[in-house]
């Protein structure tokens, strides 16, 4: 048996000799979710990373250990990964609305369009036809995170872009566009946003509650 | 913060497959990285770049993980309730590195599946230093102030290198760091101007870790294998000789300070060159240790791999038949 420092390890009485190789099934480490948070009341959403979660509710779960737990946050988003589109990815000084299809003038399109207009009733009548909100990120410098900046309304992914391209097109520069509809992402509730206030009474976890500098002086003081 | 950013095993041929890469990609680039610009995951980059950034970030994920493992050894028995929490915080937070790691090296192609395997298996490697037991709660404080005050030298400089997804993670792992850092020192600190028996314990604690802090940044340059591709895209950020050497100059004062001695004869600052001169650590030993031969390695693996297989129930039992992997975006 492995002997540890550890009493824990040494409970669980692991055999000396190596293991035989095993390799991990697939999906044993679940999907994957892209996490969005808020870092104050107000401020746009910003993405923060992955998590592998079984269903978005774990997602959500894990993304807030994982991301609320050491910086100030009053909001998730959770969207499984293979529910956002994208566009390519251009340079830093570059628009990445530039790589999308140009599309071909027709004359289907209702002009004036009620994705850009105060249009209740064609709103209405646009939803009834199948169109879909979709949340719109930019990423403005490689490096740097995708930022929310809006919500658009649109038939498809692909059409989502082109209706971002619309309405957020003149922002510059935008180095990738990600679309995500709005009903694929899981949102905390401003009704429980006293699960944020986990943070303040941790101070044992702050760089700031160890004042070790003035132990530091008495012993060289004590040792001169 | 564990990642000592010298992958133990690069490629001992000195570039290995660039001939085969497309002239006009390749030219754009580097092009890219040379005027600053990040390369994200959509972008066409060389197969050496793909491959030596997986195994630097891999590698310090696995670091990540098992170096919780002998500060972890301590959590149950660390004096005082503050402490405890505190050193679990720290533990969590090390755990938490692994997560957005491990994310980072698979927008590049290699699953979470895959690079776990290759860790449970012993076919992966990770900072030597965790090869050593932490026999002593003076040994799991050398660990959490020095050894992360190693990883921050090393973490620092790769925030600024070429991988969009590397630079995010370490970014956000950089901040949880300062914490990490001002824990490890006040408990050092703590226990170096205490009572003599508690000074003794940390005098023997730093007595028997320095030969291994003092390999944690890689064979020295003059050794190890042209690096100058991995240079130039950004991959490394700084040579192995230059981290150790801002090391010493940050923390041998500070040990010093606190009438803490290191055992070798020989470590000083050349005033005139500006390095610091030192015996050459055992680099034999060294290699003998991460080949898997030292004090802890079958130790780390098999708590590793129990771990894995003592939760893979659970993981089957909430795995839905609608999953499907998707690479993560960035």
């Amino acid at each position: 048996m492995i002997q540890s420092h550890d009493p824990r390890m040494n409970r669980l009485g692991l055999p000396d000799a190596p293991a035989p190789a095993v390799a991990k099934e697939a999906l044993d480490q679940f999907g994957t979710y892209e996490v969005f948070h808020q870092k104050k009341e107000g401020a746009p959403f910003v993405y923060v990373g992955p998590v592998h979660a079984p269903e978005a509710d774990v997602a959500f779960l894990f993304a807030k250990e994982q991301f609320s737990r050491r910086f100030a946050c009053t909001g998730l988003w959770v969207v499984p990964t293979a529910a956002i589109t994208l566009t390519d990815y251009v340079g830093d000084t570059e628009s990445a609305y530039d790589t999308l299809p140009l599309l071909a003038k027709s004359s289907a399109a209702p002009a004036p369009d009620s994705r850009y207009t105060d249009d209740t009733a064609g709103e209405e009548a646009a939803y009834a036809a199948g169109e879909e909100d979709y949340d719109i990120f930019h990423l403005k410098k490689r490096g740097k995170a995708h930022q929310h900046v809006g919500k658009v309304r649109a038939s498809s992914p692909a059409d989502a872009l082109q209706v971002a391209k619309a309405v957020f097109g003149e922002q510059r520069p935008v180095v990738n566009v990600w679309a995500a509809r709005s009903a694929d992402i899981l949102r905390s509730d401003d009704e429980d946003r006293d699960i944020w206030t986990t943070t303040p009474e941790k101070k044992y976890r702050d760089a700031i509650s160890y004042k070790v500098q003035d132990r530091i002086e008495k012993f060289k003081a004590e040792n001169q | 913060m564990y990642g000592s950013a010298s992958t133990h095993d690069l490629p001992t041929t000195a570039v290995t497959g660039l001939e085969n890469e497309d002239p006009i990609l390749l030219a754009e680039f580097e092009a890219r990285i040379a005027r600053g610009e990040k390369i994200e995951p959509g972008d066409w980059m060389p197969a050496l770049y793909r491959k030596q950034l997986t195994r630097m970030i891999e590698q310090h994920a696995h670091s990540e993980i098992i170096g919780s493992l002998p500060e972890g050894t301590w959590i149950t028995r660390a004096p005082g309730f503050r402490r405890k929490m505190a050193q679990m915080a720290k533990v969590q937070d090390e755990v938490g590195h692994a997560q957005l790691l491990y994310s980072a090296a698979e927008t590049l192609g290699k699953t979470r599946e895959q690079m776990l395997t290759d860790l449970i298996n012993g076919k992966s490697k990770y900072s030597n230093v965790f090869n050593y037991p932490t026999p002593t709660w003076a040994d799991s404080n050398v660990i959490s102030w020095l050894i992360d005050a190693g990883a921050i030298v090393n973490q620092l400089a790769n925030a600024k290198g070429s991988y969009g997804p590397y630079c995010r993670a370490l970014d956000r792992i950089c901040a949880e760091e300062a914490f990490h850092l001002k824990y490890g020192h006040d408990a050092v600190v703590h226990m170096a101007t205490g009572t003599p028996i508690q000074r003794e314990m940390m005098q023997a604690a730093l007595n028997r870790w320095w030969p291994a802090i003092m390999t944690f940044f890689g064979p020295s340059d003059k050794m190890s294998v042209h690096t100058e591709i991995l240079m130039r895209w950004k991959v490394k950020m700084a040579s192995n000789d230059e981290c150790r050497n801002q090391f010493l100059d940050m923390y041998v004062p500070k040990i010093w300070e606190i009438g803490l001695t290191l055992p070798d004869a020989n470590l000083r600052k050349n005033e005139e060159t500006g390095q610091w001169e030192f015996t050459e650590p055992d680099w034999e030993d060294f290699k003998r240790v991460i080949n898997g031969d030292g004090p802890c390695n079958a130790e780390r693996i098999a708590v590793r791999r129990a771990a894995e297989e003592n939760g893979a129930w659970v993981r089957r039992a909430l795995l839905t038949p609608k999953t499907q992997y998707v690479r993560p975006l960035a």
